[in-house]
């Protein structure tokens, strides 16, 4: 269990975190979602007690982090494929992560087994690929058997053989009652395996739902999609109708505010041929694009707002 | 490269063992030797102890006062940059590579690790310093063969001068630990610990000189040059390799080499002092 209350990171003038609440629950995997420098790399650093919050708390288990007294086994944490030193082989790596907390080196065999790396075992670090450095950052988060994991873009720079594996690892973690915080940029990969979605920018939190919900908050959700011979007199009658049509490719026509049935007659009363008649399905995609695009306006008005000299 | 999804060993929630000092200092210790730098390091500083003590020992034998355990510590004067190489890179390489984000997540409480640290840089120091002051006698050998003559090492004051090579090589160890973690970039970390270790004695012994200006040590013998300069921690340290009972250096007041590793010892804990509140009080990114 992870919670983040009313958290704030300032460096100096620049606000990386801003008043963001948040949890994320067992059973359950939480994709933190925003685009680059929005603060989700803070939050998390935040929240593993690298860095200490300017105002708010974060907390795993009900406590914050520094206070937990095995780490290891509370919490799993890939933060950044460079936090291993490139001279040092990974079985070594893990070893000494291990040692601190007098995991025995089965264990480390058995993370090593896991994540594929055995093979790879007493290569230095530094000469793994981004995909290798994934999954050792992957293995180093399971080494203590952890409640809670936050992977910070775990699919990053992986094959699609490993994509497939950490989409099945995160759901098996889940599934086993744990908590699992991954944050992404790629959106269509959390729709696959995410339950919930925070999706924050600029620091601010701006949707805390399941994935269900955001999908059914997007632009194109419920829309229908029309394709026909002459969209002019379709257009004509739609717009009669009161709906809001926006016309599309040569021939394509996208109606809000009416059903297929209500498209479908109304192609029929003008006589126009229907080639094509489709509701159109939100994508998290979408509207984590109208969501950020939001953000955008909204921090446009606050710095016109503003008094001259802010750091932008 | 796809695995099995096997997670767990124990279910979740199971009571375990969580962060010891103990396991701090096996897991620091695992880090130290499984680099290819220390052993690299140590080579270096062995082979230069023990040339520069042969080279030395060879060009004193032809004095006709030649004494072979006066020549011992004199491979230490180049040798002991090993040993704050040695330390810097401990202190600061976790922070030049991106390590400490696995090594502070593990131990948050942070301040262990450079506990730790300081344990298995001594430990090692040890080692690294016993085998170098080895090398400094190996290296003496050939002359006072040469000579007829034979080194004995329990001779009056002897000992006392091998244990001070020891304490000395340990103690640059920590104090280049210190500088490093405290600095946490590599390079700057060494440039700093080599002008306190060895330039600005120099720029201090220069400056003392009265005969480009310096103050010339008059009535009690003390000048400010002298005693900032005995107080600097390469020089304090050097004390421990003189025989007890030699006089110091001018215008210095005499610590003796039990003062000189007392003055070492300040500065490795002031510094290391400062590194751990640094730490705690800091964000590490």
């Amino acid at each position: 269990m992870i919670e983040v209350e009313a958290l704030t990171k300032r460096y100096g003038r620049t606000t990386a975190v801003d008043g963001l609440t948040f949890a994320a629950r067992p059973g359950t995997v939480t994709g933190f979602l925003g685009p680059n420098g929005a603060g989700k790399s803070t939050t998390m650093r935040v929240v593993v007690g690298l860095e200490r919050p300017t105002s708010g708390r974060a907390t795993v288990d009900g406590l914050p982090y520094a206070e937990l007294a095995a780490p290891l086994h509370a919490v799993g944490v890939m933060l950044d494929a460079r936090s291993v030193h490139p001279g040092r082989s990974a079985y070594r790596h893990l070893r000494a992560l291990a040692q601190t907390h007098g995991i025995g080196r089965a264990r480390v065999r058995e993370v090593l087994e896991l994540t594929g790396l055995e093979s790879a075992a007493g290569r230095r670090a530094g000469t793994f690929s981004l995909g290798m450095g994934q999954r050792l950052g992957i293995a180093g988060a399971l080494l203590g058997d952890p409640g809670t994991l936050i992977l910070d873009e775990p699919v990053n720079g992986l094959d699609p053989d490993g994509v497939l594996w950490i989409r099945r690892l995160v759901r098996e973690l889940a599934a086993e009652g744990r908590t699992v915080l991954l944050s992404s940029h790629l959106m269509h990969e959390l729709a696959l395996c995410a339950d919930r979605v925070v999706i924050i920018g600029r620091g601010r939190l701006l949707a805390d739902a399941s994935v269900a919900e955001i999908v059914a908050r997007s632009e194109r959700a419920g829309t229908v999609r029309v394709r026909t011979s002459e969209p002019e007199p379709l257009l004509r009658a739609l717009l009669e109708r009161g709906a809001h049509v926006t016309p599309q490719e040569p021939g394509v026509l996208q109606v809000r505010g009416a059903t297929v049935g209500d498209v479908g007659a109304a192609a029929r009363r003008c006589g126009v041929t229907v080639l094509e008649l489709s509701t159109e399905a939100g994508s998290l995609e979408d509207a984590y694009l109208r969501l950020t695009a939001d953000a955008v306006e909204y921090r446009t008005s606050d710095a016109a707002g503003a008094p001259a000299g802010g750091a932008r | 490269m796809s695995a099995a999804v096997v997670t767990g060993v124990r279910p979740v929630g199971t009571p375990r063992r969580g962060v010891t000092a103990g396991g701090v200092v096996a897991a620091e210790w695992t880090k130290l030797t499984s680099l290819r730098s220390p052993w690299w390091t140590a080579v270096v500083t062995v082979l230069v102890a023990g040339v520069i003590t042969w080279l030395s020992a060879n060009a004193s034998s032809v004095d006709p006062g030649f004494v072979p355990a006066d020549s011992i510590s004199t491979g230490l004067l180049l040798a002991q940059l090993g040993p704050l190489v040695l330390g810097v890179l401990v202190g600061a390489g976790e922070f030049r590579t991106g390590g400490f984000r696995s090594t502070f997540t593990v131990v948050p409480r942070r301040w262990p690790v450079l506990a730790a640290q300081a344990v298995v840089t001594a430990a090692f120091g040890l080692g690294l310093a016993v085998v170098t002051v080895a090398a400094c006698v190996a290296g003496v050998l050939p002359a006072a063969a040469s000579r007829g003559m034979t080194l004995d090492l329990a001779a009056d004051g002897t000992p006392g001068v091998l244990v001070g090579m020891v304490l000395l090589l340990v103690g640059l160890a920590l104090l280049g630990l210190a500088v490093g973690a405290l600095l946490r970039r590599t390079v700057p970390a060494l440039v700093t610990a080599i002008v306190l270790v060895f330039l600005l004695p120099v720029v201090l012994m220069l400056a003392s000189d009265p005969l480009i200006g310096g103050a010339a040590s008059e009535g009690s013998g003390l000048t400010v040059t002298g005693t900032v300069g005995v107080l600097l921690p390469g020089t304090a340290g050097q004390l421990m390799t003189l025989p007890a009972g030699s006089t110091g250096m001018d215008g210095a007041p005499a610590l003796g080499p039990v003062g000189g590793g007392l003055v070492l010892a300040a500065w490795v804990l002031v510094l290391l002092g400062l590194a751990a509140v640094r730490l705690r009080t800091r964000d590490v990114t």
